[in-house]
């Protein structure tokens, strides 16, 4: 649904870009759904990746930085946690209440939390003068923070 | 246990890490607003992850009778917080889930112990291993997992269900130890055999008085003394005839435990010998510590497919005691036991066959020639108990749905009205 409303939302640009965008976005949903029907995890990420790539197309010719890009990379994280909620549970397995209760609150917090580090990051970008030099210091801490995790796990 | 990532966290560092590279490529801050929520999931899991700590033991009822229900207890301490630990209970073939949940995740708090109860019912009789156990505990983010296994787990040794037997076959030899069956020649005893002159040496006791006062020489009563018995069971383990819920063996095994149950009631000397893939015996013995003896080994009892030609010569001696009564349970179906009973009954044993009818495992084939082939191999089984029966040895067909009572009586006809043959 949230990633659905993604691509909704990168179709109502109305010109052919956006057009362009919101098909790309159309592809992910579709991945996504077939990931859940055939529990085949490697198609989440994929999803996630090809909806935020139709977004960010179909923003191609928008100068102002979207103040609903929060939004969506919260709705993308929410859609790829519920994604792997549900490949990871089994019909089999009796799930205790306080474990479906304390994973739902863990989600809802993570969501909620994550989508107010993107705004903060948004509006930072948005309303600063330097925000180019912000966005590439905070871009590049990242990335370097993403590299090390990934290090981590390849050793 | 072993940690691990999961396929997430990997999925969400690649995503971060070319969402952050691409945002940097294409200078687009929604890109970095797509990527930071994933960033921060991976951030936050990994920092509040930590490898978990807790016990965990399973205990169940070690012995149980078929048909039974057995508790099984499964007890978890946790001394690290374990925010969702799925744990699965393989149940080994022969026990059925009867009440609780087999499989299932609950959450543990820092030092919480929690005991999850299941209860099984024993279908099959046996020596089962319960397990292995599974355990897999994640993170909060289930961005890391450590599985593991519980090696140690409970042994639940089955025993067979008994049917009663109201009358068992009696040998026509006894021992010398006192027992219940009342022996062939004269002695100490209750029962009746003959009456006598009186001869220096008999007790007053035994005189008859009645028929010394009407012949006027002194008559004494001569009695047959009650004596043990030694019994063989014979448990034929070279093929069997499956179906779904049972076998030949299994019938078989039920029927040797029966049967040793009412000889060892009487005071009987009970042995055992497994004929199969691997020979077991058991020595003669007596007492209900040879009838726990017994049982244990039957559990052991399993078609172990053999090419080997063997014969009784591989049985030691003294698991054959000479006047013995041997029960040989058998569907008849493996020449190489054939072989040894006819074996048995050429040497003078007391032989009594118990043929544990394979043909209601079967089904009669549909096709002409399958169907004639199907009614040979019914017919040579007729001929073959006939062989058995013309080398003096009682055979009864046993199936399952009739009680093994009714086979038994059958020999004891047999062997009532039959002549001993000379062979």
């Amino acid at each position: 649904m949230t990633v659905a409303a993604v691509t909704a939302y990168a179709f109502s640009g109305g010109d052919t870009v956006a057009s362009a965008g919101g098909t790309v976005a159309g592809v992910g949903t579709v991945a996504l759904a077939a990931g859940l029907l055939f529990r085949f995890p490697v198609a989440i990420p994929w999803a996630v990746m090809l909806a935020g790539s139709g977004y960010v197309l179909a923003r191609t010719h928008h100068s102002v930085v979207d103040g609903w890009a929060a939004v969506v990379g919260g709705a993308l994280l929410l859609a790829a946690e519920l994604a792997a909620w549900s490949l990871a549970s089994d019909r089999r397995i009796h799930e205790e209440r306080p474990v479906v209760v304390r994973q739902s609150l863990t989600v809802a917090a993570l969501v909620v939390s994550a989508a107010l580090v993107s705004f903060v990051l948004v509006g930072a970008a948005a309303v600063s003068a330097t925000a180019g030099l912000l966005l590439t210091a905070v871009g590049v801490v990242a990335a370097v923070c993403a590299v090390a995790v990934i290090l981590r796990l390849v050793r | 246990m072993t940690r691990r990532a999961t396929w997430k966290l990997s999925a969400y560092a690649a995503l971060s890490g070319f969402g952050l590279v691409a945002a940097l490529v294409l200078g687009r801050p929604e890109i970095v607003a797509l990527t930071a929520p994933f960033l921060l999931a991976v951030g936050v899991g990994l920092a509040l992850s930590a490898s978990p700590r807790f016990t965990a033991e399973i205990a169940a009822d070690e012995r149980s009778v078929e048909g039974d229900e057995i508790d099984i207890r499964i007890t978890l301490v946790a001394s690290t917080p374990v925010d969702r630990l799925d744990i699965f209970v393989r149940l080994p073939p022969g026990l059925e889930l009867a009440a609780g949940k087999q499989a299932q995740s609950l959450r543990l708090a820092r030092g919480e112990r929690r005991e999850l109860e299941l209860t099984a019912r024993a279908e099959r009789w046996g020596a089962h291993r319960l397990g292995p156990v599974y355990l897999r505990a994640r993170d909060p983010f289930g961005l890391l997992v450590a599985e593991g296994m519980l090696s140690r787990t409970p042994e639940i040794r089955v025993y067979p269900r008994e049917d009663t037997l109201r009358r068992i076959l009696q040998p026509r030899e006894t021992q010398v130890f006192s027992g219940s069956e009342v022996a062939r020649h004269k002695g100490e005893g209750i029962e009746f055999a003959d009456m006598r002159l009186w001869a220096p040496g008999d007790p007053l006791k035994r005189v008859n008085w009645r028929a010394t006062a009407r012949r006027g020489d002194v008559w004494v009563n001569e009695s047959h003394p009650e004596r043990n018995t030694d019994v063989i069971l014979f448990v034929d383990s070279f093929a069997e005839a499956r179906g779904q819920d049972a076998s030949t063996l299994d019938l078989a095994v039920r029927a040797t435990a029966a049967l040793a149950h009412s000889y060892i009631g009487r005071r009987d000397r009970v042995g055992l010998i497994s004929f199969g893939g691997i020979l077991r015996w058991l020595e003669p013995g007596m007492g209900t510590v040879q009838l726990y003896r017994i049982v244990d080994a039957l559990l052991d009892t399993q078609i172990i497919l053999s090419y080997y030609w063997t014969g009784i010569d591989v049985i030691p001696q003294r698991t054959l005691p000479p006047s013995s009564l041997v029960i040989a349970l058998s569907p008849l179906l493996d020449g190489r036991s054939v072989d040894a009973l006819l074996d048995l009954r050429g040497r003078g044993h007391d032989l009594c066959v118990l043929d544990v009818s394979p043909v209601p495992f079967t089904r009669r084939p549909d096709a002409a020639v399958d169907s004639i082939a199907y009614d040979i191999w019914i017919l040579r089984r007729d001929a073959l108990r006939h062989r058995l029966q013309r080398s003096g040895v009682a055979v009864a067909e046993w199936r399952e749905s009739t009680p093994l009572q009714a086979a038994v009586e059958e020999v004891r006809a047999f062997r009532r009205h039959a002549r001993v043959a000379r062979v």
